[in-house]
């Protein structure tokens, strides 16, 4: 329902975007009709400035979910550097205010490489520690920085006249870039690898995100516009030094601007930031001091994080969406076949599955992956115990056992989510049991979760365009919200029948559902072998049935499977061979037949009230839940 | 080589006290997995408590941590309650953004109602010494040095004799097994963060003593804090002893054969070092669920 109806072009336009520009175009004729306002130009210009640095946070601490209480260092850094260089030389600074952002993300790299290799609280400690220590840093060295006394620059070279308006002009040039920036960021497939990471760090690894490489580039890439922004600035304030140059206060602003506005968004920050530079101006005008600002942001921040964690932009958004609800978009049951052309891109999708499991040198039957002694303790508990296993291509390998018994384990240790204590493991001829998880998954390796992990905030089709099936920078830039890898996405979902929940948010379906979308996600990842830990667990019998389905015709089209199921029924129907785990190594293996009968299998694992062989024929015939199923 | 001795000897007192004020970042972090930016503010709070306390009534500064020890208790109790608990399960990062928060309202408070310049109590015994053969023991250093030995023995007697302690200690290591057993993981939660917030108390009045301070010192201590948990491993009660040794020995070291203006970077060192090297700290585990959650 349209309210406003848009000519042509324009009605396809986000209305996020159509906002944003006419607010630009208010902004580039501002200085033109108004010229004689040095006030408020000067505040808009710190509106900018604030803006670039809360858009370019978001992207390392909006989308990836890494939080920096440093960031103004990146200002100082930018400063330090264009002041440094124009002092000496004599260059003016504004022709010189890029080499502000490389320092800024030669130090990012640095930085970032050091701490961002592990997960977790380092990162935030470091930030602070940073902006402090490039604090000492900056008084101590006084030969290049004249330390605690500051620099004076030039004056800028063009008449008084112009007031600050060039200034006005050079900002708002740098926010806009970093908007478009940011903006390109969050449709390649690098932004939704940095929500992925964001959302499920382990998870994002298992489908062939470079967690290392992309947590270091977002950080990198969130520091460059504030170090250009900070040449900039230096020389527009003529006057630099330690305090000024790296204030917690500056920091505490950009969190809060994000914050306020929506961290994660695109915009948010950029609203975030005129409120809160507005807050302050006024905060200014009333005659507090620094004090008073820290205590008035220190109370925002403490609102903002208990009332509105989410922001103002995504609240305002879901009010909007309650009062404006989109159609949905009903196809008949069917689902992907009822789509138009959907039969047809399925093949196509099948098709191109079939050639990527075929490019190695492998025929069926013989060994695809290749578990040599693995073996991994906790603390006493032995999970997997010297354990050999092989998985030959083109099977459908089983892998039961009691609950318990390690299976889940010997997943971890073959995707890499766990490093084995001993032991080797092999892949395609390859040993990978030192490789991360991203590697694996780049030489064909995907894996299910016994509990589905899919990016619950993320939307369906934006869940299976997430993997990288390799680790080339081409695919990491690649047009995830458009283009080819969406379409590949898009029919993906029509292979697991799901194609018409594209764009509904993924915690939304249910359970089943998500456990199909899971599988798309992976098949994503061009494998040669998908690990599926508990496929039916929870699932209805009619969607296992449709599971089942899925599975064979991916099998057919030469994509091995090792699968961990305590459906005893389907496994013995599916699967060839079965092998038993029990103790953290396999004891019997054969086809499902053999494992039928094998005394050893019943005593160990199906029990003493396992049906006889008779009544289990037409048992097979009809899936059934486990008994077992824990779903 | 007295030199030496007197750099070592010195080192181990200020570390000491170190360990103290990292005592409560730790047990915090240890229970509730959030890493308290106000720690520092917190420390801060308290040394302008008892300047003034020392000014108005004349008491010992290191003394006066009887009366805002439960000063803090109470207050971290309550600001638990009414505010930290609030965040409960929600994203890591916003517990550090919330606690960052905390620590501005408090420096903007000190800042507004007493004025941003550097303070420091100075009772009498303040530029004494006790000499043994060349050695000089600063009367502060070695006061503060006993106080804070003393308070972590009692802090390590409570998690470890009392019912309290062990509550404490199991809400740490497995929250959801605690409370099959009946330990509320809140209101254990609001304990530790009170005695956290408590080891603050005994801390911050030592610091009014040894260091000059003004609002916005937070954000140094704070971070030569976090230098000492992450060496020690996040978490750790004995990393953060060990941690605050080392980092205490360098400091005094560097100041004595390098210089004092460096002195305080050494910290930042430690912890880019550490975190290349050692991620986990020196005392802490990989556990199982750093690696993944399947």
């Amino acid at each position: 329902m349209n309210a406003v109806r848009l000519p042509g072009f324009l009605a396809r336009v986000p209305r996020s975007h159509l906002v944003a520009g006419v607010f630009l175009l208010a902004a580039l004729l501002y200085p033109v009709v108004n010229p004689w306002s040095p006030y408020t130009q000067g505040v808009a210009l710190l509106m900018f400035l604030l803006a670039i640095q809360a858009v370019s946070w978001n992207i390392i601490s909006g989308y990836a979910g890494y939080t920096s209480l440093g960031h103004s260092m990146f200002l100082g850094l930018g400063s330090y550097t264009v002041a440094i260089i124009a002092l000496h030389t004599g260059v003016n600074p504004l022709w010189i205010a890029a080499l502000g952002g490389i320092t800024a993300v030669v130090v990012a790299v640095l930085a970032g490489f050091v701490v961002l290799r592990t997960r977790g609280h380092a990162f935030v400690i470091i930030t602070i520690a940073l902006l402090l220590a490039a604090q000492i840093l900056a008084v101590n060295l006084r030969p290049l920085t004249k330390g605690s006394d500051g620099i004076t620059l030039e004056l800028p070279f063009w008449s008084k006249d112009f007031q600050n308006i060039p200034f006005y002009y050079v900002f708002l040039l740098i926010l806009v870039l970093t908007v478009l920036f940011s903006g390109w960021i969050k449709r390649t497939k690098f932004g939704t690898g940095l929500i992925a990471i964001r959302e499920d760090e382990g998870k994002a690894a298992a489908i062939g995100v470079n967690t290392t490489r992309f947590k270091v580039l977002a950080y990198a890439a969130s520091s460059f516009f504030i170090g250009v922004a900070g040449g900039v600035y230096a020389y527009f304030i003529t006057f630099l030094n330690p305090l000024g140059a790296f204030a917690i206060l500056g920091s505490v602003m950009i969190v809060l601007s994000a914050l306020v506005g929506g961290r994660g968004t695109l915009y948010g920050p950029l609203v975030g930031a005129f409120i809160v530079q507005f807050i302050n101006e006024e905060a200014t005008v009333f005659g507090g001091g620094t004090g008073t600002r820290v205590l008035i942001m220190g109370v925002l921040l403490v609102l903002t994080v208990l009332f509105l964690p989410a922001g103002l932009l995504p609240v305002v958004q879901a009010a909007w969406r309650r009062r404006h609800p989109e159609k949905v978009e009903f196809t008949d049951q069917t689902g992907a076949l009822g789509r138009a052309g959907g039969a047809l891109t399925r093949d196509r999708a099948l098709d191109e599955l079939q050639t990527a499991a075929a490019a190695d040198s492998l025929v069926a039957g013989e060994p695809l992956l290749e578990i040599k002694g693995a073996s991994k303790r906790f603390g006493g508990l032995v999970a997997v115990d010297d354990t050999d296993l092989t998985v030959r291509k083109g099977t459908i390998t089983a892998l039961i056992g009691p609950n318990g018994s390690g299976k889940t384990t010997l997943f971890n240790l073959v995707t890499g989510g766990m490093q084995a204590d001993s032991g080797q493991i092999w892949f395609e001829g390859r040993r990978i049991d030192r490789m991360p998880p991203w590697k694996r998954g780049h030489l064909g390796l995907g894996r299910t979760f016994q509990v589905t992990r899919l990016f619950k905030e993320m939307s369906v089709l934006q869940n299976v365009v997430a993997p990288l099936p390799d680790g080339r920078w081409r695919t990491m830039f690649a047009d995830a919200v458009s283009g080819d890898e969406a379409v590949r996405a898009r029919e993906l979902l029509d292979v697991v029948g799901l194609g018409r929940f594209a764009g509904q948010r993924a915690g939304d379906l249910s359970y089943g559902q998500q456990k199909l979308v899971e599988l798309a996600q992976v098949l994503m990842l061009e494998p040669k072998l998908i690990l599926l830990d508990e496929p039916a667990g929870g699932v209805n019998p009619s969607l296992l049935g449709r599971l089942t389905e899925v599975i064979r015709e991916l099998n057919a089209r030469g994509i091995t499977f090792l699968v961990v199921e305590h459906n005893i029924p389907m496994v013995l129907e599916l699967c060839d061979p079965v092998v038993v785990f029990s103790r953290g190594r396999p004891i019997a293996e054969g086809e499902p037949a053999e494992i039928r009968n094998d005394p050893v299998v019943l005593d160990a694992y199906l029990g003493d009230d396992w049906r006889p062989p008779a009544a289990q024929a037409s048992a097979a015939e009809r899936p059934e839940l486990s008994t077992t199923d824990r779903g | 080589m007295a030199q030496l001795v007197q750099a070592l000897v010195l080192g181990i007192l200020i570390g000491g006290v170190y360990a103290l004020m990292a005592s409560g970042l730790t047990l915090i972090f240890g229970v509730m997995r959030i890493i308290n930016i106000a720690q520092g503010a917190f420390l801060i709070l308290v040394a302008t408590v008892t300047w003034w306390l020392w000014r108005e009534t004349g008491i010992d500064p290191i003394i006066a941590s009887v009366i805002t020890t439960p000063m803090m208790f109470a207050f971290g109790w309550v600001l638990y309650r009414t505010v930290v608990s609030r965040i409960r399960g929600q994203s890591a990062s916003m517990s550090v953004l919330l606690t960052f928060g905390i620590a501005l309202v408090i420096e903007g408070i000190l800042n507004v109602t007493s004025g941003n310049k550097f303070r420091s109590a100075t009772p009498g015994y303040f530029e004494q010494s006790f000499t043994v053969g060349s050695i000089h023991l600063p009367k502060p250093q070695v006061y503060g040095f006993l106080a804070a030995v003393v308070v972590l023995a009692g802090l390590y007697l409570v998690l470890t004799r009392t019912w309290t302690g062990r509550a404490i200690r199991a809400v740490s290591q497995n929250p959801s097994a605690a409370a099959l057993v009946g330990v509320s993981a809140t209101g254990t939660a609001a304990l530790a963060f009170a005695l956290g917030t408590a080891s603050a108390g005994v801390g911050g009045s030592i610091l009014s003593v040894l260091y000059p301070f003004f609002p916005a010192s937070h954000y140094d201590w704070i971070s030569r804090l976090l230098g000492i948990v992450v060496l020690g491993g996040m978490g750790s009660l004995p990393g953060a002893l060990v941690g605050a040794l080392v980092l205490g020995l360098a400091e005094t070291l560097t100041a004595t054969y390098g210089s004092l203006r460096w002195s305080t970077l050494v910290f930042y060192l430690v912890i880019m070092v550490v975190l290349l090297v050692r991620p986990q700290g020196l005392f802490g585990a990989r556990l199982r669920e750093d690696g993944v959650t399947a």
